[in-house]
């Protein structure tokens, strides 16, 4: 590479960075206007957008609402997708590509096709919308998910580890529970995490599927029809901390996991 | 064998088949308690089969496997009492040396101070002292191994199974590890049936070994035995180098049987069988019992030659003999001494009649 591409190809990389990130600056600096509109020029600085979310019962509703959906749909996604994986992954079978890719579709089917169907789909199991709904609308999206990343690592399991275990006492469930749970572990908390993120980003399924109480997303959206306010930059500004916090610890924890286990 | 008290296993009349190929084919045999018996053969001769079905990861076709007088063909790993020690050792990368070994006695239901001081034991057994809170990605090729070992004789089998433990290890350590492991066999007194494909290996360490050959015993002795008497032309050539010599059989003479190898007479020994005047057969001879004579000996046996080829070795010169005339080739070692003093490459060649096998195939 001679000194010119260099110097062009970390050119284009910076103006890629910035492009990344003004928006957010952006997003981030409104929130501490002293002023109901959003942009320039800034006259004065508050938190008042902030000691205000903080203080408001909607807000903190609609925040613990969420949550609690985004924890339960993880909780069931992992559950359910590593089952599938445990299923899939050693047994040989015939249709095993075609049981795959069924399981792989919901991943794949646009949000908004997903959500008219579900929200159909539940009218026939009777189920209200609200909380149940959107859990399940978020755990048929997220399974795959789940699926694939553990598939993945098991897959590097060498078979001998299951047999010791079995050769030193363990039956089946024990050895599942003891050297193939604890070797999935980091693939489990990067799904979890992948879970998480989802759930809590969901717009279309939440909206469809929700009652009365709205999802933080949902939410948001509403407040905007009512006019910009840094209020939402507020909001917006919490949520992306936490989920880059998130974000980075699952990735710290699954690499120094995965170090541990090249055994 | 003939001492059935004795036994500790038995592996009655199994077959294992795999699809149509019958990876081992009616093995029939007994292992001793206390011995270290060796499966040796080359890759896909039924012996890591044979291991496995003993260990309870295979389901024999037919058969049964007896241990210790409880018929256990149909048991899991769980419910056998034997432990092997994997060719890729096959530690649990999530728990410490400590965790790893007391797994075993952990499902055991032993209380907690019986696992410790067990753990303790075999940590100080195969020097594994400071190791106990090290995880294995923490540990060379040689400690996992021994870590491997350590928990496979927690749980106190009855049999130990070790597939080919030493694969990994580079050559300087394997060395160093055959011996330890024969030590700690005869130390601990268990029956140890070890697989491997390293003929060295096998020679090294076994009490006993099992030649095997695509599914079937080709022979089963003392590595003395497999080395010096060979029964088949597999086994001679198998383990270690070897002339073969084939020729016609003349008939006996002083217990002695006499060959005609392309019109030279030379006297071998068949063991255990009788070979028929006038049938064609094949003999063992090892380079190292072809005795070299600069000067024609007083052995009125001996046999004349000419060195065609030599390789100089170090220690000793691997030299290729022309005896009589065409095809008449042996092979032998030739000490410094003896290289030295033979002059225009002519000498003499001489064997104990003993060294030379008739093979029964």
């Amino acid at each position: 590479m001679t000194r010119n591409t260099r110097i062009l190809m970390s050119v284009i990389y910076w103006a890629f960075v910035v492009y990344l990130f003004v928006p957010l600056v952006l997003m981030v600096t409104m929130g501490f206007k002293d002023s109901k509109f959003i942009g320039f020029p800034i006259r004065g600085w508050t938190l008042d957008w902030y000691s205000e979310i903080f203080r408001s019962d909607e807000v903190l509703g609609a925040f613990g609402y969420t949550m609690a959906i985004a924890l339960s749909t993880t909780l069931l996604s992992l559950v359910i997708g590593t089952w599938i994986a445990a299923f899939l992954g050693p047994h040989k079978f015939r249709g095993k590509l075609i049981v795959f890719a069924l399981a792989c579709m919901p991943a794949v089917i646009p949000g908004i096709i997903s959500a008219i169907s579900l929200r159909i789909y539940i009218q026939f199991l009777q189920l209200d919308t609200g909380m149940a709904a959107i859990i399940l609308g978020h755990t048929i999206h997220n399974v795959p998910f789940v699926a694939l990343v553990v598939m993945a690592r098991l897959a590097t399991l060498p078979q001998s580890h299951i047999e010791a275990a079995r050769d030193l006492g363990a039956d089946q469930f024990v050895a599942f529970s003891r050297v193939t749970l604890p070797y999935l572990k980091p693939a489990l908390i990067g799904a979890g995490v992948f879970c998480m993120l989802l759930s809590f980003d969901d717009f279309v399924r939440s909206f469809f599927l929700g009652s009365y109480q709205p999802t933080l997303p949902v939410l948001i959206f509403a407040k905007l029809r009512s006019g910009m306010s840094p209020e939402i930059n507020a909001i917006s500004t919490v949520v992306l901390v936490i989920t880059a916090i998130l974000g980075i610890w699952a990735e710290r924890s699954m690499r120094r996991m995965n170090k541990g286990t090249s055994v | 064998m003939s001492n059935d008290a004795q036994t500790i296993v038995h592996i009655d009349n199994m077959t294992k088949r795999f699809g149509n190929v019958a990876a081992v084919d009616h093995l029939d045999l007994k292992i001793r308690a206390g011995e270290f018996v060796t499966f040796l053969g080359p890759s896909g001769c039924g012996k890591t089969t044979t291991l496995r079905v003993l260990g309870g990861f295979e389901m024999p076709t037919e058969g049964r496997v007896i241990l210790d007088g409880a018929d256990v063909t149909r048991l899991p790993p769980n419910r056998r009492n034997v432990n092997m020690v994997f060719q890729d050792y096959a530690l649990f990368p999530h728990m410490t040396v400590g965790q790893n070994i007391a797994f075993g006695l952990e499902l055991k239901g032993k209380t907690k101070a019986d696992i410790d001081d067990r753990t303790g034991e075999l940590l100080d057994f195969l020097q594994l002292g400071g190791f106990r809170d090290r995880t294995p990605d923490q540990l060379s090729g040689g400690q996992r191994q021994r870590v491997a070992l350590a928990r496979a004789l927690a749980p106190d089998p009855k049999l130990l199974l070790l597939d080919e433990p030493l694969g990994a290890l580079d050559a300087k350590l394997r060395g160093q590890v055959q011996v330890e492991l024969k030590d700690i066999q005869k130390r601990t007194g268990k029956t140890f049936v070890f697989v491997t494909h390293d003929q060295e290996e096998a020679l090294t360490m076994s009490d006993r070994i099992i030649v095997m050959n695509r599914g079937k015993v080709e022979q089963d002795g003392t590595p003395e035995d497999l080395y010096f008497r060979p029964q088949s032309r597999f086994v001679a050539e198998f383990i270690g180098d070897t002339n073969l010599i084939g020729g016609t059989v003349r008939g006996m003479e002083n217990g002695s049987v006499l060959i005609d190898w392309n019109g030279i007479d030379v006297r071998g020994a068949a063991h255990g069988h009788r070979p028929a005047d006038g049938s064609e057969v094949t003999a063992s001879l090892r380079l190292e019992n072809v005795l070299c004579h600069p000067q024609k000996p007083s052995d009125k046996n001996a046999i004349e030659g000419r060195i065609v080829n030599r390789l100089f070795k170090g220690s000793r010169t691997s030299v290729d003999i022309r005896v009589g005339g065409e095809g008449a080739l042996l092979k032998a070692y030739l000490d410094p001494e003896d290289a030295g003093r033979i002059q225009d490459d002519r000498l003499w060649v001489s064997w104990d009649a003993l060294h030379l096998s008739v093979l029964q195939a």
